[in-house]
C-alpha cells in the first residue's frame, strides 16, 4: 500500500486531532493514528476510547489499507520538514512496517496492524439537529468555563445540552456559578437533553470553523457524533441527571445595576490583585449612581478601592463575590453595558448582556456571594 | 542588589550531643537510626566523616567503617527547640530569614535592622551571637544571591565565613564542579557530565535552548547559575506573635483612673486589629514605662480565647496595679495581645446554589 502527501497538509490534519490522544491510554494501540486509505482518500482518527476524531483528506493514492501508526513519531517527523514536502508512505502490510521517503532520505517506523484499533460506535441516524458552526462555538466558548471539576458530581464536569423544538439551551454550572446559553434560532425535531464532557468540547472548540458552516449532531442514549467538513467527533455522554437549574435561578431580583462592561471587568481584575489569595473575595458597595469596588488581603496589608459610576436601581446594598468568577463571566460577555440583578447579599446575582434583546441568543450567568466577614 | 547570607549550623545534631555529653567530644559521634536494624545515619560529627561516614548512609555500613563510633539517637525535640532559638538570633538581625531546615536558613539582610556596614560584617555577628546563645558553631556563606550565598557557606567548613562578591561571581561559579550546584544531584550530574559538562565553565557554553532541550524547566536555573546569577528572594513565612498599640504621651499621666481610660481607648484599636486580622488571642499585656524612663510589662493569660473588647478591658485594673503605678507618672502606656490563633473563616463562605 503506497500514498503521497505533503507534509504539512498531513501536519496540519494530525494536530488538529493529537488532542484526543491522552497521556496514559488504557491500550497502546491508541498511541497510534489510525491511518485508513482509498483511493485518492485518507481517512485518519485518533482516539482515548471515550472521545474518537476522524479527519478526512486528499492523497495520491490507488490501493486500499489500513495501519496503526505511532503519533509521537509520526508527529514529530512531520514538524521536522518545516515546508510542502511531498512524502511518500509505503507499508508492508505483512510487518506493519511504514517507509517514508522524502527528497531528503528515507525513515522507517514500525507500525502495528490497524484492524487493533477499536471499533467507533455506530450510530443509528434517528435523531439528530444541524446547527451553524459559529453558533455552537459560541455556545462552548460561553459555557465551557463555568463547568466544576468535581470527581463527586460528574455531571457537572460536562456541558448539559437540552433540545427541543423550540430552541436549544447550554448550561454548565460549578455550583458556585452557573452559565444558560439558549438560541431560538437552533431546533431539534424533538425534545431531548444530554451531557457533552469537557474533553470533546475543547476539541470541537479548536477544530469548529469560525464560519456558518452547518455542523450535524447527532445523538443516541450513550453518544454524540459531531459531523462537519471532514471531520467527525465522537464521545461518549456523561451519565446521570443533571440538577434542576431552572429552580436556583430567582425571579424576583429588585436591586438592578447597569454598567460599562469593560470598566466593570478591568476594576474587578485590578481590585483583585489585592484580595484574598484563597477566597478572592471583592466586596461591591452600592448606593445611588455609584458603585464602590473594594478587595482587602488582611493578612498582608493589602487593599485596594475603587468607585465606578452605573446606574442602579435598588436599595443600598454591600454583597460581596469571588473576583475570578466575576471576571470570567464579564469576559464571557461581548456586550457594551452588562445588567447585574440581585435581591440579598447571600442570595444569587444575575448578570445579563444589557444590548436591547437584539440578539438571537438569550444569555443568563448567575453567580453566588460571598458571605462578608 | 542584594545581601544574602547562608547560615549553615556544622553537623548540628552531632555538634548537640557533643555540647550536652562532655565524653563525646572530639570523638566519632553518629546520630541516627539503629545500626542492629535499617537506620541511616541523620548527622555525624567531623571526628567521624574522616572515616567516610555521611549522612544518608545506613548505620550499619557507618559501623564497619568505625566500629569504635558512637551511636546515638536523636533527640529531635531538643533540636527543634535549639533551632528556634537560633532562628531568634536571625530575626533579631532582619525579618527576611527562610529557613531551609532545623539547621540552615537564607536571610536577606540588605535591610538589616542594626547597622554594621558590611554584611561580612553581619554574619560575623551572627555567628556570634549563635555561639553565645547555643555554643554551637555555625558557617556563613555570604554573596549576592541564593545559590552563591549557599555554595560559599560549604567552602570553608567547620566555623567558616566565606564572602563571593559580585566581581568574583562568574568567575568563581566557573572553576565550580558541577556537582557542587545547589540543585544538581548524582543524577543530574551524570547525565551532565555523559554531555560533557563538568565545570562551571563548561555549562556557560551551552545556550538556554539547548539546556531547555534536555533538561526542562529547570534549566532557567542552571543557566542563571552558570552566569553566578540568581534571582530567588528570600521568602520568610513568619507568623506574627502579637498584635499591639502604645503611645509616649506629650505630659506625663500621673492619675490612675485617667491611666486606665487611656489603656482602653489603646485596647480598642488592639481589638479592631485583632478582628480585622480574624485573630484571636490568649494573652493581654500592659506596658508602662515610668516618667524616669524604667519600663515594666505585665501579662495574664485568660482562661478563654478573646471574643470581644470586654474580655481586653477587664483585665487593663488590675494589670495596671500590678505594674505598680500607684502614687507615679507615666509617659508611655501600651496594651498588647498574644499567643495569637487565626480564626476559622467560616464567615467568608463561597456560597454553594446546588
Amino acid at each position: 500500500m503506497k500514498f503521497i502527501v505533503a507534509s504539512n497538509v498531513l501536519l496540519r490534519q494530525l494536530q488538529a486531532i493529537s488532542g484526543v490522544i491522552s497521556t496514559n491510554n488504557p491500550l497502546p494501540i491508541l498511541d497510534n493514528f489510525l491511518l485508513e486509505v482509498s483511493e485518492n482518500k485518507l481517512t485518519i482518527t485518533a482516539s482515548d476510547l471515550e472521545t474518537t476524531i476522524i479527519t478526512e483528506m486528499e492523497a495520491d493514492s490507488k490501493d486500499r489499507g489500513t495501519i496503526a501508526i505511532p503519533a509521537r513519531m509520526l508527529l514529530d517527523t512531520l514538524k521536522s520538514f518545516g515546508g510542502d514536502e511531498p512524502l511518500t508512505f509505503t507499508i508492508n502490510e505483512k510487518g506493519y512496517l511504514v517507509e517514508i521517503s522524502s527528497s531528503q532520505g528515507k525513515y522507517k517506523i514500525s507500525g502495528q496492524n490497524g484492524e487493533e484499533f477499536p471499533r467507533i460506535p455506530e450510530n443509528d441516524g434517528a435523531n439528530s439537529l444541524d446547527i451553524p458552526s459559529d453558533v455552537l462555538l459560541n455556545a462552548i466558548n460561553k459555557t465551557l468555563f463555568a463547568t466544576g471539576n468535581d470527581d463527586l458530581r460528574p455531571v457537572m464536569s460536562g456541558v448539559y445540552c437540552q433540545l427541543s423544538p423550540d430552541n436549544v439551551t447550554f448550561v454548565a454550572t460549578d455550583a458556585h456559578r452557573l452559565v444558560r446559553y439558549r438560541r431560538v434560532d437552533a431546533k431539534a425535531n424533538k425534545e431531548i437533553s444530554f451531557i457533552i464532557p469537557k474533553k470533546p468540547l475543547n476539541l470541537l472548540k479548536n477544530t469548529l470553523p469560525t464560519d456558518s458552516t452547518v455542523v450535524k449532531i447527532e445523538y443516541n442514549e450513550s453518544n454524540a457524533f459531531f459531523s462537519f467538513d471532514g471531520h467527525q467527533i465522537i464521545c461518549r455522554l456523561i451519565d446521570g441527571r443533571y440538577p434542576n437549574y431552572e429552580a436556583v435561578i430567582p425571579a424576583d431580583n429588585p436591586n438592578v445595576l447597569e454598567i460599562d462592561r469593560e470598566q466593570f471587568l478591568n476594576s474587578i481584575k485590578r481590585v483583585a490583585i489585592f484580595s484574598n489569595k484563597t477566597t478572592h473575595q471583592v466586596k461591591l458597595k452600592l448606593s445611588g449612581s455609584e458603585i464602590q469596588i473594594s478587595a482587602e488581603d488582611v493578612d498582608f496589608n493589602n487593599e485596594a478601592k475603587e468607585r465606578l459610576t452605573c446606574n442602579y436601581a435598588g436599595d443600598d446594598m454591600e454583597i460581596a463575590f469571588n473576583a475570578k468568577f466575576i471576571a470570567d463571566m464579564l469576559s464571557n460577555i461581548n456586550s457594551e453595558q452588562v445588567k447585574m440583578e440581585m435581591s440579598l447579599p447571600n442570595r444569587a446575582g444575575i448578570i445579563t448582556p444589557n444590548n436591547g434583546d437584539a440578539s438571537k441568543e438569550d444569555l443568563l450567568m448567575l453567580v453566588m456571594p460571598v458571605m462578608l466577614g | 542588589m542584594q545581601d544574602i547570607i547562608h547560615i549553615d549550623m556544622d553537623a548540628f545534631y552531632a555538634a548537640v550531643e557533643q555540647r550536652d555529653f562532655p565524653q563525646y567530644r572530639n570523638k566519632p559521634v553518629v546520630v541516627g537510626g539503629d545500626p542492629d536494624k535499617r537506620g541511616v545515619v541523620a548527622t555525624c560529627s567531623y571526628e567521624a566523616r574522616k572515616f567516610g561516614i555521611h549522612s544518608a548512609m545506613p548505620c550499619a555500613r557507618a559501623m564497619r567503617l568505625c566500629p569504635n563510633a558512637i551511636f546515638v539517637r536523636p533527640r529531635f525535640e531538643l533540636y527543634r527547640q535549639i533551632s528556634q532559638q537560633i532562628r531568634d538570633v536571625m530575626f533579631s538581625y532582619t525579618d527576611l530569614v527562610e529557613p531551609l531546615s532545623l539547621d540552615e536558613a537564607y536571610l536577606d539582610v540588605t535591610q538589616c535592622k542594626r547597622s554594621f556596614g558590611s554584611p561580612t560584617l553581619v554574619a560575623k555577628a551572627i555567628k556570634n551571637d549563635i555561639k553565645q546563645v547555643t555554643g554551637l558553631t555555625a558557617s556563613a556563606g555570604i554573596s549576592y544571591n541564593k545559590f552563591l550565598a549557599k555554595i560559599a557557606s560549604d567552602l570553608d567548613k567547620p566555623d567558616g565565613l566565606t564572602l563571593i562578591t559580585e566581581k568574583q561571581g562568574s568567575e568563581f561559579v566557573k572553576q565550580l564542579s558541577i556537582g557542587k550546584f545547589h540543585g544538581i544531584g548524582p543524577a543530574t550530574e551524570s547525565k551532565m557530565q555523559d554531555l560533557g559538562i563538568y565545570t562551571g565553565a563548561d555549562l556557560l557554553a551551552w545556550n538556554l535552548e539547548e539546556l531547555k532541550s534536555i533538561f526542562g524547566k529547570v534549566s532557567d536555573y542552571y543557566y542563571h547559575a552558570a552566569r553566578g546569577l540568581d534571582h530567588r528572594k528570600v521568602v520568610s513565612h513568619r507568623q506574627r506573635k502579637s498584635i499591639g498599640s502604645e503611645k509616649t504621651y506629650n505630659e506625663d499621666v500621673g492619675d490612675i483612673k485617667e491611666m486606665l481610660l487611656r489603656l482602653e481607648n489603646l485596647a480598642e484599636e488592639v481589638w479592631q486589629d485583632l478582628s480585622g486580622k480574624h485573630m484571636t488571642a490568649r494573652t493581654v499585656t500592659v506596658k508602662v514605662k515610668f516618667d524616669n524612663f524604667v519600663q515594666v510589662t505585665r501579662a495574664v493569660t485568660l482562661a478563654n480565647d478573646i471574643s470581644k473588647l470586654g474580655d481586653i478591658t477587664a483585665s487593663l485594673q488590675d494589670l495596671l496595679y500590678k505594674a505598680d503605678v500607684e502614687g507615679r507618672r507615666v509617659r508611655l502606656l501600651g496594651v498588647s495581645v498574644s499567643k495569637l490563633t487565626l480564626l476559622e473563616q467560616v464567615d467568608e463562605e463561597q456560597l454553594s446554589l446546588l
